[in-house]
């Protein structure tokens, strides 16, 4: 009954029928496509530390890729045990944890992190799920949502600007209609919709979202697809995140949070939010998410004896990577791409 | 017989008796037909609320003459339809086999037994929530069989197309290996999952220590390899070769209960969503909350309940028996699953009618497993079948969910089953 799978199809396949498989790794690497995208990824490397070093004064931190423990957050997806030295270590599907406490050190940082979530073998065939993949993670001391949310609309503008400037060749060699890329960060800033909008929009569309839960991947292709800009979807309800979303004090059952959505129906960029900082809050919040506290040992006793209140978020640098570049599947923003249950180096 | 099982507390021999013949077991001892007069045994006074309630036949049937009209004949006990929605999944008749953990008794190949003849029944199967910490989940890491991989495919690869399901549990300890993430994204449950017969069970608590979380005796050498995750205490003395293992039971507000409920149907939104309480004093609360927050499925397991190790003074006194559970939580806005002590018809049919969608057969499958790996369960489900059709039918009706309170007579003194009160007192809706 095993669904595993070795890589199988070409680049050129993928454009040509829609087959969303990985090819073989050598065909994958020597194809002209992927060599156009990885010099595309490093431009856009490039101006994300350019704007959040130069623009917004972050320090860039390396943060660690194994711990205790890591985000529970993500849905659905198992996390990889390692033992080290006889204890069970994670290998880290968010650097979450770490981004909040590193701010007890500096207080405004940005990080280019691996992350490996073991995602359902269903996000297969999203076209936009990697077993392995990096973030550019930002967070801010002291800073609200819309400080985030402004500095992250300000790195991807940055971002499709350089690009757009320096990779020409490149774009042309992956068939990117520059045109759609540089209209749609030429407009006003970025639209910002509720949750509960969103929601209402679909169901209203024959789209059945439940209004608990976070937008379904049939869901955010369908609003993506109806946009000709990237815009912010914020106030998710809790139970759909992870316990580090604060939730709404005004509004109780909100979460002060977001997620970037892009146009064109590449869906999901990035999410983000103001953090929980308090520790009686993170405790019951844990409990509300099903975790077990215990785990969490050395992340409580830092919140406890005090962390700052901050907002942060993670971009997804293979997903912006398709975008920018107008892929038609996120594995080929990665030179060595996991697809779940696809076996592969 | 491999008789590795004792059960004291429970009618182990009757329950034997069926994993070795069969409905034969439904009636007295055919040698005796023709010779013994029978008749109810006034020596027999059940404590228990629900055993001593009785299902009572109208003598008028409208029901039945409806199924008359439409079937062009008399009906029989062979004319019930079991089949019954069971928290999502699709059951041959109203049951299903509820959690044994990693308990030693349910590890030594019972278990797969167990699943084995579970989907060869068309029933769903709940694997208890330990299985993967204790015992392994059967990936990479070899389990002899035990652990929860070689359970649930011991059950994929019976079950008939359309019916039945596997539901894995997960408790506060658990979070720990992952177990829900760990199965959702595994190439050996795709097919479940796909067809919509894989479940995820958030343990809340258990009937046979409401209130704290599973415990279970292990070896010193296991107990250092468990020592980081779960509490080991060395009630046997320091030297002694075996301590005791504890888990946290788990904190639960009501904001906590519903948000995890969300968090499950956010996370997994293939997987059905099921809730095991604890039979506590709020049972009532509790399950209105799991359903409105989108459960689709409430286990009660009453304090009778429990096939695993726990001390003595929870099995004495602790928690409420399953008939007060039922009182409590009256008409049920979803879908109730109970189990506690049942293993035949009588006791499943009086649950049935006070509001249950089906019931859990737990100490009973095991001890069926025990007699027969091959064959017990199935016999004593068949038994349970004919009981069902015949009670049923008895009461003139033809389905599971037809049954009412009105079918059951509580003597004086024995109110737990009163459902009429505990509709008016329970009209108030769900909290929050």
């Amino acid at each position: 009954m095993t669904t595993e799978t070795t890589a199988a199809s070409t680049s050129a396949d993928v454009r040509s029928t829609g087959e969303r498989r990985p090819p073989d790794t050598r065909e994958h690497l020597t194809d002209p496509v992927t060599g156009a995208v990885l010099r595309i990824q490093h431009e856009v490397l490039a101006a994300a530390r350019e704007h959040l070093g130069a623009a917004h004064g972050c320090t860039e931190v390396l943060l660690p890729i194994i711990g205790p423990v890591t985000d529970p957050g993500a849905r659905g997806a198992k996390q990889v045990d390692i033992d080290y030295y006889g204890h069970r270590y994670k290998l880290m599907t968010s650097a979450i944890l770490y981004k909040q406490t590193v701010l007890t050190a500096v207080d405004r940082f940005f990080c280019i992190v691996p992350n490996v979530r073991l995602e359902p073998l269903e996000t297969s065939n999203t076209s936009r799920h990697l077993a392995e993949f990096h973030q550019i993670d930002v967070e801010l001391a002291e800073a609200t949502r819309e400080d985030a949310m402004a500095v992250v609309e300000g790195v991807v503008r940055h971002v499709v600007e350089r690009v757009t400037r320096t990779c020409t060749a490149e774009l042309n060699i992956v068939g990117r209609d520059v045109g759609t890329l540089a209209a749609a960060v030429a407009g006003p800033a970025f639209e910002h919709r509720s949750h509960a909008e969103a929601v209402s929009d679909l169901r209203r569309s024959g789209h059945p979202q439940s209004p608990d839960a976070e937008i379904d991947w049939q869901g955010e292709a369908l609003i993506s697809t109806g946009a000709d800009q990237p815009f912010f979807l914020v106030d998710y309800p809790k139970g759909s995140r992870g316990f580090y979303d604060r939730e709404s004090r005004e509004h109780p059952g909100q979460l002060r949070n977001f997620d970037l959505i892009a146009p064109e129906g590449y869906g999901e960029l990035c999410s983000g939010s103001e953090r929980e900082s308090d520790y009686r809050t993170i405790m019951a919040r844990m409990r509300e998410t099903g975790e077990n506290p215990s785990k969490y040992r050395w992340y409580l006793d830092m919140v406890r004896e005090g962390i700052p209140a901050s907002a942060g978020f993670g971009i997804g640098l293979e997903r912006l990577t398709r975008w920018v570049a107008g892929l038609d599947c996120v594995w080929q923003a990665s030179a060595f791409p996991k697809v779940a249950g696809i076996v592969a180096p | 017989m491999t008789g590795i099982l004792r059960a004291a507390t429970f009618p182990e021999a009757a329950v034997r008796a069926r994993a070795r013949a069969g409905a034969a077991e439904v009636f007295p001892a055919r040698d005796d037909y023709g010779h013994a007069l029978y008749g109810a045994d006034p020596s027999e006074r059940p404590f228990d609320p629900l055993d001593a309630a009785r299902l009572v036949p109208p003598v008028f049937m409208p029901e039945r003459l409806e199924k008359l009209v439409d079937l062009g004949r008399e009906p029989l006990h062979s004319d019930v339809d079991l089949g019954t929605d069971v928290g999502g999944f699709v059951a041959k008749v109203p049951a299903y086999v509820s959690a044994f953990g990693s308990t030693q008794v349910a590890s030594d190949g019972l278990g797969v037994a167990v699943s084995q003849q579970a989907a060869e029944l068309g029933i769903p199967l709940v694997v208890g929530e330990n299985v993967a910490s204790m015992n392994g989940y059967g990936r990479i890491t070899p389990t002899s069989g035990r652990g929860l991989l070689d359970r649930i495919r011991a059950y994929a690869n019976t079950v008939d197309d359309g019916v039945g399901g596997v539901v894995v549990q997960q408790s506060t300890e658990d979070a720990d290996a992952e177990v829900w993430n760990l199965v959702y994204s595994d190439p050996g449950t795709l097919a479940l999952l796909e067809s919509g017969r894989l479940g995820f069970e958030l343990k809340v608590g258990q009937g046979a220590k409401p209130g704290l979380g599973g415990i279970t005796v292990v070896g010193r050498e296991r107990a250092m390899d468990l020592a980081e995750q779960f509490t080991v205490e060395p009630v046997y003395g320091e030297d002694a070769d075996h301590c005791m293992r504890y888990a946290t039971p788990g904190t639960f507000t009501d904001e906590i209960l519903r948000q995890q409920i969300r968090l499950m149907r956010n996370n997994f939104p293939r997987a059905r969503v099921w809730i095991k309480l604890t039979p506590g004093r709020d049972i009532g609360a509790a399950a209105r909350v799991a359903w409105a927050a989108g459960a689709d499925s409430v286990t009660v397991d009453g304090a009778e309940g429990g096939s695993g190790w726990a001390p003595l003074a929870a099995m004495a006194g602790l928690g409420l028996p399953l008939a007060e559970c039922l009182r409590r939580i009256g008409d049920p806005a979803g879908c109730l699953l109970v189990s506690g002590r049942i293993w035949e018809g009588l006791r499943a049919v009086k649950c049935l009618a006070v509001g249950a969608r089906a019931v859990g057969l737990g100490r009973a499958a095991l001890l069926a497993a025990d007699e027969d790996p091959r064959r017990g369960l199935v016999r004593l489900v068949e038994a349970f079948e004919l009981e069902l059709r015949l009670l049923i039918s008895a009461l003139g009706k033809y389905t599971p969910a037809a049954l009412s309170p009105e079918d059951v007579f509580a003597p004086h003194g024995t109110s737990a089953v009163d459902h009429a009160t505990v509709r008016d007192s329970s009209a108030t809706p769900a909290s929050g």
